[in-house]
């Protein structure tokens, strides 16, 4: 293969090509209730080269047939020679290196037989079926993938990478009379069937907890101190602040630039945020991006100050900083765009534990967990899987329909402490932007705690 | 390919169906007014089920380099796990004729398409806003085929025209878009209509107004329904209503909307994105009256949920190249007709003037979040106007509505005349009434 895509990118005589060929294999298993909906396995195939003419824009071009990736090398030149740009695209510089970066398969998925797979998921979704009567319905799905890539530019770099991944996920549906309330359960591990193993407890507490919320009251609408779990805080601080950081929002935009100006307060001196694609074994990690450039940690809030950015190598170029190793594509489908790999807030150095961040909220909520979350940049949503309120200083009676929403800038300015605790969230899911979805992330935090936000599952008229 | 795979299927199995797919498509980015790439994709696959000892299993491939066999020893492991079921396939029957291939379409040259760009940003681009606009023309070749004999093939275009202009003063950033989608080229009026969308949208943004507070009447253009509509087409999938979680289910007959309200599902519609002879297992497409008048009328199935529910697919099976068919909709129309209104751009289709203190929705965050199919929504607003004494006094930022879509959809205020395709759905302005509004 190496010997074909170092072929191919010979065939072209513009200024900078690059291929990228995959071949994944996966298998998924799904139940939904007593029944399995589905098992099966997949395998899909394809390329992606993009080119690059000077003063041109970039000639893009995918496909399944690998057969036709020389006459593809030769259509994206063509694209890229029908773009004509005044103001040229430029490639921050990125040393050039081969190499073959062969990821633990932590046993390999493709080596178990898809009823073994069955049988993991059954006794999974089993777990959340025998809490009870009041568990009506559950979800849960099984799915592994194996990914071989390989990558070759027209300046050397020529990388070999093989990659496991494995996601579990159950939904626990408990309803009594007109009350219907869910629990969810989400692991992904870019790990193998190994990882898979023994996770019934997870799933008996989700359907636990979802009967538990039957009996909850809502919360009161209103603005309270809250305290998010490390869950909740590392989705939020992904899609609220993550997405910002991007630097493909800012690159072309002088106005956006001026919001997200390096050296800009961010919040409080107790705010550390930052993006590492290069801790191992989460799913947001690969020892290279899909340009050729190797992962780092970046720090983009440091001491409650805007520090850094994450970028690909054009809008490094653009903004005369360093390329991240954030150009990552969801498939040979697409081209690499800026995205977070491993997004967290950093432990607070003696931040202290959990019991002495709410010690002095009389009354206050502990949102956790995230159902979901949107923001529509300075605006966010985000709906915990629950909560509790905190009173006098101690977590009181669960509550429920936790829906938190607000601006970021005042939201991110209104954390006042985070915890020492901090977890990386091993979750399934993953992230979506310009029509690629799902990319695996990953997100952690601590215990956050902000001094006042507004919490509603109700709006009141 | 598919006629190979079939008789290798009659060889190990009971029975089963395919679908092969191939796509062609061209895409072009102009980020910032500027022609950033051109995309080709060119992608084929298939899908296979097989019915072995009364199961159902599943296999899908885009590796053209997979023997037929492997493909069918897949589907048959899948088979070997799956639960028994009675799934039959449709028998050969003729398909009716619907237009989803346009020449002009699937002809234009790369520099056609760049034109239409080109165009759309010397006449969209200003100061102080970001402009992107994106372009994709689809071509494509459809052929399903199942062991009872069905066959059905076509080819469809589709072509996508999306601008977007993204406007930040200081903290506050607004976001503009909209859209073209049908098998055609845009004709010169389609351009004008985004133009003058896009523009009106953005010049009555730029004034930002205080958002009223209480239980109002608020007007959900076509673009802000789809919070309103998500529920309803939940409830109205035929999977929802076999697991007995759609508060519609068992009430076929009985009027549960506003007798001016219907909902349609077209796969017919002449040119339209959602448009197909059969669907992706050979069942032939036909109209189907979902609401009728306010009455709860019929659920969509696929082969799969109609069998386990004891009826017949309704031809709202769709597949991908992995994974089993799902149940998906075609062209999704309030009221009837389909036929867009001439002033489409003009937010609230004229629902405004009748309003003394009211708002209008474009868009909010968080739609699908929470339990959707209960009806019960709160969303802050991403896009909203304030209207006040029958004007659209601006834009309004933080605050939220909330409600639940079979209170408010039980009692229509008026219906807009704006109607217009948006994607696969058409519909117009809806104005609601006791919709809760509250400052954030």
């Amino acid at each position: 293969m190496k010997d074909r895509l170092r072929d191919a990118l010979k065939s072209s005589r513009a200024d900078y090509r690059e291929i990228r060929v995959e071949r994944t294999w996966s298998s998924a298993v799904a139940f939904r209730g007593r029944r399995l909906e589905a098992a099966t396995a997949s395998e899909d195939v394809g390329g992606f080269v993009r080119v690059l003419h000077k003063g041109c824009g970039w000639g893009v071009a995918s496909f399944t047939s690998l057969d036709r990736l020389p006459a593809m090398v030769a259509r994206a030149g063509e694209l890229s020679r029908a773009v004509r740009l005044d103001a040229p695209i430029r490639l921050a510089e990125v040393f050039p290196r081969e190499a073959d970066a062969v990821l633990d398969l932590d046993g390999d998925v493709r080596g178990v037989p898809l009823a073994e797979k069955k049988r993991l998921l059954e006794a999974y979704n089993g777990a959340m079926l025998a809490v009870g009567d009041r568990v009506v319905d559950t979800q849960a799905s099984y799915r592994d993938e194996v990914s071989e890539v390989w990558y070759a530019n027209s300046e050397g770099t020529l990388i070999y990478q093989l990659r496991p991944e494995v996601v579990l996920s159950g939904t626990a549906i408990a309803r009594r009379d007109g009350v219907i309330e869910k629990g969810l359960e989400s692991l992904g591990y870019r790990k193998g069937w190994n990882a898979a193993q023994g996770r019934e407890t997870g799933f008996r507490a989700v359907a636990e907890r979802a009967v538990a919320l039957l009996d909850a009251p809502g919360v009161k609408g209103g603005t309270y101190p809250v305290v998010l779990d490390p869950e909740l805080g590392g989705v939020f601080i992904h899609e609220a602040f993550g997405h910002l950081s991007e630097a493909d929002f800012v690159y072309e935009n002088p106005q956006a630039r001026e919001m997200m100006t390096l050296g800009r307060r961010f919040g409080k001196p107790v705010l550390n945020v930052g993006d590492n694609g290069a801790v191992a074994g989460l799913r947001g990690t690969s020892p290279f991006d899909d340009e050729g450039t190797p992962t780092q940690d970046t720090a983009l809030i440091k001491d409650g100050i805007l520090v850094g950015r994450l970028h690909s190598r054009e809008t490094a170029a653009r903004l005369g900083e360093r390329p991240t190793g954030n150009a990552r594509a969801l498939s040979f489908r697409h081209a690499p765009i800026v995205r977070m790999t491993n997004t967290y807030i950093a432990a607070s150095r003696g931040g202290g534990t959990f019991a002495e961040l709410i010690k002095d909220i009389p009354l206050g909520v502990y949102a956790c967990g995230a159902f979901g979350g949107q923001t529509l940049l300075e605006n966010f949503s985000f709906t915990a899987a629950y909560g509790y309120m905190i009173r006098d200083g101690h977590v009181a009676e669960l509550v429920k329909d936790v829906v938190l929403a607000g601006n970021l800038f005042q939201t991110l300015d209104r954390i006042e402490r985070v915890a020492g605790d901090f977890q990386w969230n091993q979750m399934g899911g993953g992230c979506g932007k310009g029509g690629q979805f799902p990319l695996p992330v990953t997100e952690g935090a601590p215990h956050v705690r902000i001094e006042e936000a507004l919490v509603g599952g109700d709006v009141a008229a | 390919m598919i006629a190979e795979l079939l008789g290798a299927v009659r060889r190990r199995a009971q029975g089963g169906d395919a679908l092969w797919r191939r796509e062609e498509r061209t895409a072009l980015a102009f980020e910032s007014g500027r022609l950033k790439s051109a995309t080709t994709t060119e992608e084929a696959g298939v899908n296979l089920r097989v019915v072995k000892d009364g199961r159902v299993g599943v296999a899908g491939t885009t590796a053209a380099d997979t023997a037929t066999d492997g493909l069918l020893d897949r589907a048959l492991a899948s088979a070997a796990l799956g639960e028994a079921l009675n799934l039959t396939f449709p028998p050969p029957s003729p398909l009716p004729h619907v237009p989803t291939f346009s020449d002009g379409a699937a002809n234009a040259s790369l520099a056609a398409l760049i034109g239409v760009g080109q165009e759309l940003v010397a006449r969209l681009n200003r100061d102080g806003c970001q402009l992107n606009v994106a372009i994709e023309r689809e071509v494509s070749e459809t052929e399903i085929a199942n062991t009872a004999g069905a066959a059905g093939g076509y080819r469809a275009t589709g072509v996508g025209v999306g601008v977007d202009l993204t406007r930040i003063a200081g903290d506050d950033v607004l976001m503009v878009y909209d859209q073209y989608v049908g098998a055609a080229l845009p004709s010169a009026a389609d351009l004008d209509a985004l133009v003058r969308s896009v523009t009106t949208r953005l010049e009555l943004a730029l004034t930002v107004v205080e958002p009223p507070e209480g239980a109002l009447p608020v007007i959900f253009t076509p673009a802000g329904l789809a919070a309103i509509l998500l529920p309803l087409e939940q409830a109205l999938s035929g999977k929802a209503v076999l697991q007995g979680v759609s508060p519609l289910g068992g009430k076929t007959g009985e009027r549960v909307f506003d007798e001016r309200f219907s909902l349609t599902d077209d796969p017919l519609a002449a040119g339209r994105a959602g448009s197909r002879p059969c669907d992706d297992e050979a069942v032939p497409s036909s109209p189907l009256r979902l609401v009728e008048e306010g009455v709860v009328r019929q659920f969509v199935y696929d082969l799969e949920t109609a069998a386990r529910a004891g009826t017949t697919s309704t031809g709202h099976g769709r597949r991908g190249i992995f994974g089993k068919p799902g149940i998906a909709y075609t062209n999704l129309l309030v009221g009837t007709n389909g036929q867009p209104a001439t002033d489409a751009w003009q937010p609230g289709g004229g629902l405004a003037a009748g309003l003394r203190n009211g708002l209008i929705v474009e868009d909010l965050i968080g739609v699908g979040q929470g339990n959707v199919i209960g009806g019960t929504f709160s969303h802050p607003v991403a896009l909203a106007y304030r209207v006040e004494r029958g004007e659209i006094t601006g834009r309004v930022k933080d605050a939220a509505v909330a409600g639940n879509v079979y209170e408010l959809l039980k009692r229509i205020g008026g219906f807009g005349s704006d109607g217009r395709w948006l994607g696969t759905r058409f519909a117009p302005s809806l104005l609601l009434e006791g919709v809760s509004v509250a400052r954030r």
